[in-house]
C-alpha cells in the first residue's frame, strides 16, 4: 500500500474549494481495511477483513446473501455507526487516515465516500435542491455551474436540463438512481460506494448506469456491491468474493476471477455449484 | 447442486466432442485403409462421409454459441466450452484430411516404397485419440505427452518427403544416365511423378493431423489448468 498523509478532510468540516488533482495513479491504493471485523451484537458478519482498493478503478464485492458484503461497504463511510448494536474492530484507513479514528467527523468522511443505495431515493425535492442538498449542508452556496456539472456527471442534464424545478420523484426510476448519483458527486467526493445500484432498475436503466460507472471511475474510486456477477464481470476492475460467515475468500483482477479464480470455493460459487 | 439443468449440458458437451473424435478417428482410419488398397467403396464412404461429421461440428457450435448466450459460463466452465468449441474446429479438419487421404490411394492404392505410410498415419490418429481422452480426463500430463509425441512425427515426416525426393531425383539422373530411355516410356515418368504428388501430399497431411491433435492437446490443458503453454 502506498504510504499516503493522513486527509485533514475528514478531520475538519470545511472542505477546500481547490479539486483534488487526480493524476494517473491507476496503482495507488485509496482505501484499505485491515483486520476488520464487524460485529452485530455477538453475531460476526465480517471476518478479519484485509483489503486494498485501488484508485480510480471499480472494485466489485460479490457473494452470497448475508455475506457480509454490504456490512463492509457500509463500513467503509461509517453508515453502520447508525445500528446501535454493531461494532468495528480493526482499520478502515482512507488515504493514510483511519476513518474510525476519534477525531473523524462521519459527516465529513460521507463528503468524501458517498453512497448510491439500492433503491433509488430522491428527497422530495426539486431536481436542482436533490444536487444542491450536499453542497448547501456545508454551508456552500451552489452554483448553476455545481449542478450543471454534477449532472452532466451522473448523464442525466441532457434529459432534464429544462425541468431543474420539477420533483426528483416525476423522474423514472432510472433517471432517479441517476439523480442520486448526481447528489453524491456534487460534494466532490474522492469514492463512491454503490450497494446494488441497478437491482430495483430495468435492463435498459441498468445498462446506462453500468456505462455511467465506467464513466465515473476516471473521476472517482467506485465500490459496487452487486448480486449481478455478470454485471461485476463486465464493469468491474477488481472483484472481491465473500462467503458466508464474513470472510474475504478472493480478491483479485476481476478477469482472474471470472476465468481462473485461485479458490475452489470462489469457483463453485460463481458458476453456480455453491450452496 | 443448483444448476442442475446448465451442469447436465456441460456434461453433454464434453461427450459428444469425446463421441465426435470416435466417430472420427473411425472415418481416419477408414481413410488409411482406403488409401493404402485403393479401395474405391472406402474412400467413397469417407469422402461422401464427411458432412457427417460437418453436421457434428455445428451441432457442437450451436451449443457452446447456446451456453455462452444463456447460461453465461465463467471460469472452468468457461474454458470447458471454449476449449470444445475449438477442439470441435480441429476434429473437423482431421476430418476433412482424411477425405483428402482416401482420395490419395491411387488406383492400386500404396505410397512410395521409401515411406512408412501405415505407421505415420496410425501414429498421427493414436495422437488424435489419446489427445481427446486427455480433454476426456482432464489430464494435464497426456496432454504434455500428446505434443512432445508431434516432434517425433515431424521428423518421421521430414525424412520420409527426403526419401521420396531423394528417390525421384536419383531416377531423374538414372535416367540421365540412360541417356533418356525414360523418355520412350511416358507412361512409366507419368506413374511416378503421381506416386510421388500422392506420398508428398499423404505426408503433409498426416503431418497436420497431428498438428491438429497437438491443438487438441494445447487447448484441453488450458481447460484443465489456465495453461497456454501448447497454445501457439
Amino acid at each position: 500500500m502506498a504510504t499516503q498523509e493522513p486527509d485533514d478532510k475528514l478531520i475538519s468540516t470545511e472542505v477546500s474549494a481547490d479539486e483534488t488533482v487526480r493524476n494517473e495513479r491507476p496503482d495507488e491504493t485509496v482505501l484499505a481495511a485491515k483486520d476488520l471485523d464487524v460485529y452485530y451484537g455477538e453475531d460476526r458478519a465480517i471476518d478479519d477483513v484485509s483489503i486494498e482498493i485501488p484508485e480510480n478503478k471499480v472494485t466489485a464485492l460479490i457473494g452470497p446473501s448475508g455475506c457480509g458484503k454490504s456490512t463492509f461497504l457500509r463500513c467503509i463511510n461509517r453508515m453502520n455507526d447508525q445500528i446501535d448494536v454493531c461494532r468495528v474492530d480493526g482499520d478502515v484507513v482512507f488515504k493514510g487516515k483511519n476513518v474510525y479514528d476519534g477525531d473523524v467527523d462521519p459527516v465529513a468522511l460521507r463528503r468524501k465516500i458517498g453512497m448510491v443505495f439500492q433503491k433509488p431515493n430522491p428527497f422530495p425535492k426539486s431536481i436542482r435542491e436533490n444536487v444542491t442538498y450536499g453542497l448547501e449542508v456545508q454551508g456552500k452556496p451552489a452554483t448553476e455551474g455545481d449542478v450543471e456539472r454534477a449532472l452532466r456527471g451522473a448523464a442525466l442534464y441532457e434529459e432534464v436540463h429544462d425541468k431543474l424545478d420539477t420533483s426528483g420523484l416525476d423522474l423514472s426510476g432510472g433517471q432517479q438512481q441517476r439523480l442520486c448519483i448526481a447528489r453524491a458527486i456534487a460534494p466532490d467526493p474522492e469514492v463512491i460506494l454503490m450497494d446494488e445500484p441497478t437491482s430495483a432498475l430495468d435492463p435498459v436503466a441498468a445498462s446506462k448506469i453500468e456505462d455511467l460507472i465506467d464513466t465515473l471511475v476516471e473521476e472517482y474510486t467506485v465500490i459496487i456491491v452487486t448480486h449481478n456477477m455478470q454485471q461485476a464481470a463486465r464493469i468491474s476492475d477488481k472483484t472481491a468474493v465473500f462467503l458466508t460467515g464474513g470472510e474475504l475468500v478472493e480478491f483479485d483482477d476481476t478477469a482472474t476471477i471470472f476465468e481462473n479464480p485461485a479458490d475452489s470455493r470462489v469457483e463453485d460459487y460463481i458458476t453456480g455449484k455453491f450452496g | 447442486m443448483p444448476r442442475e439443468n446448465y451442469q447436465k449440458r456441460l456434461d453433454g458437451l464434453r461427450r459428444d466432442v469425446v463421441v465426435m473424435g470416435e466417430f472420427v478417428r473411425e472415418r481416419y482410419d477408414t481413410a488409411i485403409e482406403a488409401a493404402e488398397t485403393g479401395d474405391d467403396d472406402l474412400a467413397r464412404e469417407v469422402i461422401e462421409g464427411d458432412h457427417e461429421i460437418n453436421d457434428r461440428y455445428l451441432e457442437l457450435e450451436d451449443e457452446c454459441t447456446e451456453l455462452l448466450a444463456l447460461q453465461q459460463p465463467v471460469a472452468g466452465d468457461l474454458r470447458l466450452v471454449t476449449a470444445s468449441f475449438k477442439i470441435s474446429t480441429d476434429l473437423e479438419r482431421v476430418g476433412d484430411l482424411a477425405t483428402n487421404l482416401a482420395g490419395y490411394g491411387g488406383p492400386d492404392g500404396g505410397f512410395h516404397p521409401a515411406v512408412d505410410f501405415r505407421n505415420l498415419a496410425v501414429d498421427a490418429g493414436d495422437m488424435v485419440a489419446d489427445a481427446v481422452a486427455a480433454y476426456e480426463m482432464g489430464d494435464p500430463e497426456a496432454c504434455r505427452t500428446v505434443a512432445a509425441r508431434d516432434d517425433d512425427l515431424d521428423e518421421r515426416c521430414r525424412r520420409a518427403s527426403e526419401a521420396v525426393v531423394r528417390d525421384l531425383l536419383e531416377a531423374d539422373r538414372a535416367r540421365d544416365a540412360r541417356n533418356g530411355t525414360a523418355e520412350g516410356k511416358p507412361d512409366r515418368l507419368a506413374a511416378a511423378l503421381d506416386d510421388v504428388s500422392r506420398s508428398l501430399l499423404a505426408i503433409r497431411d498426416v503431418e497436420r493431423v497431428g498438428d491438429h491433435a497437438v491443438n487438441i492437446a494445447a487447448r484441453a490443458l488450458y481447460m484443465v489448468e489456465n495453461d497456454d503453454e501448447l497454445i501457439y
